[in-house]
């Protein structure tokens, strides 16, 4: 099946280059690090939620 | 439900603690927030809007191998309906425990909904046919 569309350079049904984000993490009160390496380590799904800015109306 | 969710914008983590520490709808907010103030997660992804160094609403599935499995944006003014998010991932897993024999139709939601199986030669011009049998 032919894959075309894409966004910023990735296709739907490739594989995602790893990346790591900063975070807070609201459950600890505490920074920490998100990175799609642990979450393919550990099986997990993952749902990126982006939104324009903190302290608006999302 | 077996899914990490991940919100991010480009502000930092230090605003993000701000914002919902103050803002009492976020008070039970569970998720982890990414930061990502150069935008470089957000240009990789395609929501990055250069002119005003902000994110479109943009939702990004991504399954345990890292594979990139849904993706929908929308211009500012328009909210996200959780629920066709949630339907996307339920169809995700479901096909996935199924091995690539059963394709979920537009309008399947949930468990025991009505499937395709074995879609091939024969479902050609018959998918109509095929969704009203059992």
């Amino acid at each position: 099946m032919a894959e075309t569309m894409t966004t910023g350079g990735l296709r739907l049904g490739q594989r995602v280059p790893d990346f790591e984000l900063t975070t807070y993490e609201p459950t600890k009160g505490d920074f920490g690090k998100f990175s799609l390496k642990d979450q393919v380590a550990n099986k997990r799904w993952t749902i990126l939620f982006f939104y324009p800015a903190d302290f608006t109306f999302v | 439900m077996g899914a990490d969710i991940v919100t991010v914008s480009t502000d930092t983590q230090f605003t993000h603690l701000a914002w919902q520490r103050s803002e009492k709808e976020l008070a039970n907010v569970k998720y982890t927030m990414g930061a990502d103030p150069t935008g470089t997660i957000s240009r990789m992804f395609g929501v990055y809007n250069e002119d005003n160094g902000l994110d479109l609403r943009g939702t990004f599935l991504i399954s345990p191998e890292g594979k990139l499995m849904g993706m929908e944006m929308n211009f500012y003014n328009l909210g996200r309906n959780i629920d066709e998010l949630m339907r996307k991932f339920k169809a995700n897993i479901y096909m996935m425990k199924k091995g690539g024999n059963e394709v979920c139709p537009s309008k399947w939601k949930d468990e025991g909904d009505k499937t395709l199986v074995n879609p091939g030669a024969k479902m050609v011009g018959k998918v109509h046919e095929a969704l009203q049998g059992s």
